[in-house]
């Protein structure tokens, strides 16, 4: 009994004394900065590093100083398994940022992640398949994104359709994971809030014309339309949609709240258009990471995964900073106590990560607040994130109502029951 | 060291993996002289098909039968080599280019089936949880990895045998009789378009093999593994190494994964991190450069062509 407490006691201590790591700490991240993503990966990659110099300011982690490993993975899924394989076992890192696309991110997360027990955090992976698959058991634990999913997408689209009364929806969507995953929840939550689905019609990019898919959603005489598109497409696809003769009720997706898409249909033709967007939160932390952000780079973040991957990369550093030992692990559970939801709250930048660290050496537990706001995981590793709506009055793009984090996951907790 | 070990074991599954589609396009390309830039399609068949055979069965998508490795396997060569009857028998009648751009189409056409084809391909979402044999039989990422290589190095240890015996046999000196000189080769009363046929099924067959290793390995298939970029890869592994040598054919494989990876690696250890981003395009510069050196220096791969008598033929 006492050799046990005895051995106990020695480890405590060899446990405190390990606490000093190996220099530096390693992170991995696993880009497409060439390929077809290549423009959107690169500034996803400066991004990244970013947010490790700034951690790097602020006395890096336990000490060390972080070193940011990329990988390319040129957008092709052996790749990119090879780069996380290779960043794993031969530089020993225990949490992977990355990849962009989900059909990068999933192998990676199921022949290297997880097997290999390492934490993998995307920024911009939309796929449904993960939360699937996470909902299986089978990421046990290691997935995480800070990408806002779909889910709350969806959920917006439908309640927008029924609060304006609309009882009759024809959805017409791109055929990509993103639109088929967000075409399927609207289906399931447009039932459940009482509306109705006169056809679901899927695109694909890039066409000349769309009649045939437009022709086969005005099947049913529809009431509303809910279009799930990207500019330039969904420009083609409602030009045609009221020239055949389609109502303009139409409720779109935030892909097109875009000036290029208001112009190249017409304003005039799209006052009764509804929408709705991932809301920047309205809190300080976003406004001084975009501040950094411009002294930084010289431009403003605009792009898609610019603040999900800062936030990617903070989150992960400040669990390893919580963590003892630093083991995919670790990490894991970490990440859980330094986005608790009774924390105390920290915001980026090297000021906000130094009182981060001095919190958690005291032992308390903190909730980073960071460029996407106040990141909440979900048991799946997914996040949500703001919603706003927004309706054009002449060519002004006029916001109409608001919805908090804790708003849009009563809305999603409702139509998930 | 266990690193570099788990990951030398890593980097062998995926590139005998690719292996096995080399040896398949050696069959076709190296020995009977047919140019197919379709290798990405037929790989894709078999790999859908070993998603479906032996997956987990879902809500809204056919399949998930949960047979076994074995019999996903040999599912997936014979739905690879009926697509390749059917493909054949439309397009070879074609020539040389004529036949690459066919082919090319038609991998591109499979690409967008399996986009579009939700009930069968679980569409853009793709199929997730396809069983690894391995991951029953042994704990670990490490014993798990030797354990899927060890069932690689059987399969290529068996395609590379059969292909060997083949092409050493009476039926392998006509494919390259047909390849030399078709006229030729009928007026000895031989059937080039048969032959062609049974060439390019009996290859296609071998491509759909390494799809469906390939898929078995990773858990996951999505339409996004098999873009055109696979065929090129393909081709240059087999081109490299050496055509019309299956020998040659494994070695570019490995050759050119290893090249294709290893720079990535040494572009992370040498380029300073603030300019790593720009990194993609070095080692995009240095595949193409190492692969043009390769070429130059030895035009005709790495291990060319052996010459070969019939072994009945020794005096």
């Amino acid at each position: 009994m006492f050799r046990k407490l005895g051995l106990a006691a020695f480890a405590v201590a060899f446990g405190t004394a390990a606490y000093a790591v190996d220099c530096p700490i390693k992170l991995g991240a696993i880009l497409p900065v060439s390929g077809p993503m290549g423009q959107v990966g690169e500034r996803i990659a400066e991004t990244g590093l970013f947010a490790v110099e700034q951690f790097n300011e602020a006395g890096g982690v336990q000490g060390c100083p972080v070193e940011y490993v990329l990988r390319d993975t040129q957008g092709q899924s052996a790749v990119g398994v090879d780069a996380a394989k290779s960043l794993v076992d031969l530089d020993g890192v225990q949490a992977l940022i990355g990849a962009v696309s989900s059909g990068v991110s999933l192998p990676v997360l199921t022949s290297v992640a997880v097997p290999s027990k390492v934490v993998q955090v995307s920024c911009c992976s939309s796929s449904e398949s993960f939360t699937a698959l996470a909902e299986e058991g089978k990421t046990e634990g290691y997935w995480f994104r800070t990408y806002a999913t779909n889910r709350s997408q969806s959920a917006m689209g439908a309640k927008l359709v029924t609060d304006s009364g609309f009882e009759r929806t024809a959805v017409i969507y791109v055929n990509t994971d993103f639109g088929v995953g967000l075409a399927r929840r609207f289906e399931q939550d447009i039932a459940k809030l009482g509306g109705s689905i006169t056809a679901m019609v899927a695109y694909n990019e890039s066409q000349q014309s769309y009649r045939a898919e437009v022709t086969k959603a005005l099947e049913g005489s529809p009431d509303s339309l809910y279009l799930v598109a990207f500019p330039v497409d969904g420009a083609t696809i409602t030009r045609e949609w009221l020239a055949l003769g389609g109502t303009d009720n139409l409720i779109v997706n935030n892909s097109l709240r875009s000036d290029d898409y208001f112009q190249a249909v017409g304003s005039q033709y799209l006052q009764n258009m509804q929408g709705y967007d991932s809301a920047q939160p309205r809190l300080p932390s976003v406004d001084s990471f975009n501040e950094m952000f411009e002294v930084r780079f010289d431009n403003p973040p605009n792009g898609p995964g610019l603040h999900s991957v800062y936030d990617a990369v903070t989150v992960v550093l400040l669990a390893m900073e919580a963590s003892g030992d630093i083991t995919g692990d670790s990490i894991r559970d970490n990440i859980r106590l330094v986005t608790s939801p009774d924390g105390i709250e920290v915001f980026p930048g090297p000021d906000g990560i130094a009182r981060a660290k001095a919190l958690l050496s005291e032992g308390k537990t903190i909730r980073y607040v960071g460029a996407t706001g106040a990141l909440a995981f979900d048991e799946n590793g997914d996040v949500q994130a703001p919603k706003m709506t927004w309706k054009l009055d002449g060519d002004e793009n006029v916001e109409t109502g608001y919805l908090s984090t804790a708003e849009v996951a009563e809305l999603i907790k409702m139509l998930d029951e | 060291m266990i690193g570099l070990v788990s990951y030398l074991v890593f980097f062998l599954i995926l590139s005998l993996i690719f292996g096995v589609a080399v040896l398949g396009l050696n069959l076709q390309w190296g020995f009977t002289g047919l140019f197919n830039a379709g290798v990405a399609g037929f790989t894709a068949i078999g790999a859908y098909t070993m998603a479906i055979l032996t997956g987990p069965s879902r809500d809204a998508v056919f399949g998930g039968f949960e047979l076994p490795f074995v019999a996903g396997l040999v599912g997936a060569m014979i739905a690879s080599g009926i697509s390749a009857v059917i493909v054949g028998l439309a397009t070879l009648k074609l020539r040389h280019e004529y036949l690459a751009v066919a082919t090319f189409g038609i991998a591109v056409t499979i690409q967008l089936v399996c986009l579009n084809w939700e009930y069968l391909t679980g569409g853009t979402l793709g199929l997730i949880g396809i069983p690894n044999p391995s991951k029953a039989w042994a704990e670990g990422p490490l014993a798990q990895n030797a354990l899927y290589l060890l069932v690689v190095l059987v399969v290529v240890g068996l395609t590379f045998a059969a292909l060997e015996r083949i092409v050493k046999s009476p039926w392998g000196r006509m494919l390259k009789a047909i390849r030399e000189d078709e006229i030729a080769a009928s007026s000895l009363g031989k059937s080039p378009e048969r032959v062609r046929l049974e060439a390019f099924v009996l290859g296609c067959m071998i491509m759909g093999l390494s799809g469906a290793l390939y898929v078995s390995f990773i858990g996951y298939v999505s339409p996004w593994d098999f873009l055109p970029i696979l065929t090129f890869q393909i081709w240059t592994m087999l081109i490299v190494g050496g055509s019309a040598n299956n020998r040659g054919a494994l070695l570019g494989a490995l050759i050119v994964w290893g090249v294709w990876t290893t720079s990535g690696f040494v572009i992370s250890r040498i380029v300073p991190s603030e300019i790593q981003a720009q990194g993609g395009a070095m080692q995009a510069v240095l595949i193409g450069f190492i692969l043009v050196v390769t070429l130059l220096v030895r035009p005709r791969g790495l291990i060319g062509e052996e010459l070969y008598v019939s072994r009945h033929a020794r005096s």
